[in-house]
């Protein structure tokens, strides 16, 4: 697995100079907690044998808003939903309630203090 | 312009086996937009395994993730634990783990083509799909010994072993079961039922299976060559027996339906190089190690690519497990391939899509 | 129209997942098929609440589709009968203690049969059934007899109506 470091100003710089559709898929996004910082990942895969995971990743704090990734990936908007969700993370244009009912208590994946 | 109707599917609904809420804008019988609502069955299983579980005991709960491909979720995280421990598997583990995943593979493609030839209104070749499924269930109990989660692969290698006279019932199996499959195949591509209700409907384009990064034989009918088995060889040597890619240019439900009789072929002639060719040793490698670091593997499920990820802290206890199943990749896509087809076919849709929400929402 | 002996030879099935796994989902799918074939007693599975007899629900009861499975349950007709199948729909199972689990099927509707097993197997759902359909017979006759309202028997040559019952029972309620 490769990983590339990068930040929220210039992610979608990096992504959109990386992501090609036709050599790359996009597999998935998901957060990892790290102390009090939110480690967003990003992950792509080749086509081609031998395949290479790449994953990129932004430390963000948890009020950051992540940009959406819609207009580079368009399959992005599941895993962003699920994130906001399930991590509580802010991402642009996305709202609660995609995978947990609204009257619940956000966030359960993060761990209690 | 006509007039435009909201017509819901779902929760509950005849053609559906698990909850899941579509809702087509339709437009003089023509579906215009489709919302769908896909996490019904969200358990919170990535949060028990980060808390509840012992790393050694979470091969048994992510089973619990799906009853169609559990061998793939307990195959694909015994793989990222393994990775985590820094351990490497005896051979015959790796082998007996393709074993049941391609046993795996047939009976889940038999359950979905049946299920296609139901909703597309074929309830005759439903019960004989069926029928002919059935073996694969028996042949499963026989290696496993339980019909549905088989708890079969365990962090380290696989819990049981293969006795030579099982191998040999597996081949006297198989051997009846190709005249089966070939009455089959005769049906899902020439009878005119099926095909008038099958070809041109649900049509996903090459160019739309790569932008929406679709994943699976759905993938595998619009065109686009995607499969894990392909791509890797390091953790379990695809090539060596006898993977050979299937793909279609259609993309339309008959597409999908032939590209998973196609790979029953493929399926059957792995497992009987498999059992003609097992290697001998040990069963598990044993470790007193944590897991540490970070690790990803991919593992392609019945449905498609199945992604783990999973970091440790040098305790019993996993940091983080994320599981990525294949359906959630197409959710994306089956929300497409609605649009423009009659609400009439949109059952055979759904049912051709393969979709498994237990997996995707866990 | 007495219904009872038609609902006996042919009661309808309706199946609900209300999240689990799938695989108890696929084992009630192996029932309808040719080897197990849950039709020679007569049942046909439905996706229609308002003409089942039986549910079969499998899972533990998600946060999301609890609604949805005491809708379904109260929009079927009386008689009956619930089949909780599989352990996490009788127990919670594995996923007893998740955030997004209630636990049991029974917490929200009652059971009448619990099947047993994680997967289910298809002989076990069948033996389920077949208790299930004793269980709406006596149902059936209970619907009967809660019209006579349990009344001793009736002396010759006295007619007895609803009006009498109600005045002998109205004491009673007040």
């Amino acid at each position: 697995m490769k990983k590339i470091e990068t930040n929220l100003a210039d992610l979608k710089k990096d992504i959109g100079a990386f992501y090609k559709p036709e050599l790359h898929h996009f597999i998935v996004m998901n957060a990892v907690q790290c102390g009090d910082k939110m480690e967003v990942q990003w992950f792509f895969n080749d086509y081609a044998y031998p395949g290479e995971t790449t994953c990129f990743y932004a430390l963000i704090s948890p009020e950051e808003e992540v940009p959406g990734m819609k207009d580079i990936v368009a399959s992005a908007w599941v895993a962003e939903a699920e994130l906001v969700d399930l991590m509580n993370i802010k991402v642009e244009n996305t709202m609660k309630g995609f995978v947990l009912e609204p009257d619940f208590e956000s966030g359960p994946l993060l761990k209690k203090k | 312009m006509g007039r435009q109707y909201e017509i819901p599917v779902g929760a509950q609904h005849i053609s559906l086996l698990e909850p899941l809420h579509f809702k087509f804008t339709t437009e003089n019988e023509k579906i215009i937009r489709t919302d769908a609502n896909v996490y019904y069955v969200h358990r919170g299983i990535e949060q028990a395994c980060c808390s509840k579980f012992k790393f050694r005991q979470v091969s048994f709960v992510v089973g619990r993730v799906c009853g169609l491909c559990s061998i793939s979720h307990t195959t694909a995280y015994s793989q990222v634990a393994e990775k985590l421990l820094k351990l490497d598997i005896p051979k015959r583990a790796k082998y007996l783990r393709m074993l049941v995943i391609e046993l795996d593979r047939i009976h889940s493609h038999l359950l979905c083509l049946s299920h296609v030839a139901e909703n597309s209104g074929f309830e005759a070749l439903f019960m004989k799909t069926m029928q002919y499924r059935e073996f694969s269930m028996e042949l499963l109990e026989a290696v496993c010994g339980n019909r549905i989660q088989y708890d079969f692969s365990i962090v380290g290698g696989v819990a049981r072993d293969l006795k030579p006279e099982t191998g040999q019932l597996i081949l006297q199996r198989l051997k009846n079961f190709m005249p089966q499959l070939e009455e089959l195949v005769g049906i899902y591509q020439h009878n005119r039922t099926l095909s008038l209700k099958n070809k041109g409907v649900g049509v996903l384009s090459k160019d739309d299976a790569l932008r929406l990064n679709v994943v699976g034989p759905f993938a595998r009918a619009a065109g686009l060559a995607v499969d894990v088995r392909n791509e890797t060889e390091d953790l379990l040597p695809w090539k060596e027996v006898g993977f050979e890619m299937i793909t279609d240019t259609a993309g339309d439900v008959h597409a999908r339906n032939m590209i998973r009789l196609r790979e029953i072929y493929i399926s059957i002639r792995i497992i009987q190089n498999i059992i003609n060719g097992l290697p001998e040793s040990a069963l598990l490698t044993e470790t007193k190690a944590f897991p540490d670091g970070e690790a990803t593997v991919r593992l392609e499920a019945p449905r498609g690519e199945l992604f783990y990820y999973a970091k440790g802290n040098k305790t019993q206890v996993l940091e983080r497990l994320k599981i990525k199943a294949p359906t959630f990749s197409n959710v994306a896509g089956m929300v497409h391939a609605f649009t423009g087809n009659e609400y009439g076919s949109a059952a055979a849709i759904i049912a051709s899509y393969d979709p498994c929400l237990s997996c995707t929402a866990r | 129209m007495n219904l009872a002996p038609y609902r006996k030879k042919s009661p309808w099935i309706l199946h609900y997942n209300a999240g689990g796994c799938n695989g108890c989902d696929i084992e009630i799918l192996a029932c309808l098929s040719p080897k197990y074939d849950i039709e020679r007693f007569g049942m046909i599975n439905t996706g229609n609440p308002k003409q089942s007899d039986i549910l079969l629900v499998t899972g533990p009861v998600t946060k999301r589709s609890r609604e949805r499975l005491v809708e379904i349950y109260a929009q079927m007709p009386e008689p009956k009968v619930v089949i909780s199948c599989g352990a996490c729909a009788s127990t919670g199972g594995v996923f007893r203690g998740m955030y997004n689990c209630e636990g049991g099927v029974d917490q929200f509707i009652p059971v009448d049969v619990y099947v047993c097993g994680c997967g289910t197997r298809p002989e076990q759902i069948i033996d389920g059934v077949v208790q299930a359909l004793a269980i709406l017979e006596k149902k059936t006759k209970g619907l009967e007899e809660s019209v006579k309202l349990k009344k001793e028997a009736v002396k010759e040559g006295h007619q007895l109506n609803r009006r009498h019952i109600a005045d002998e029972i109205k004491p009673v309620l007040t």
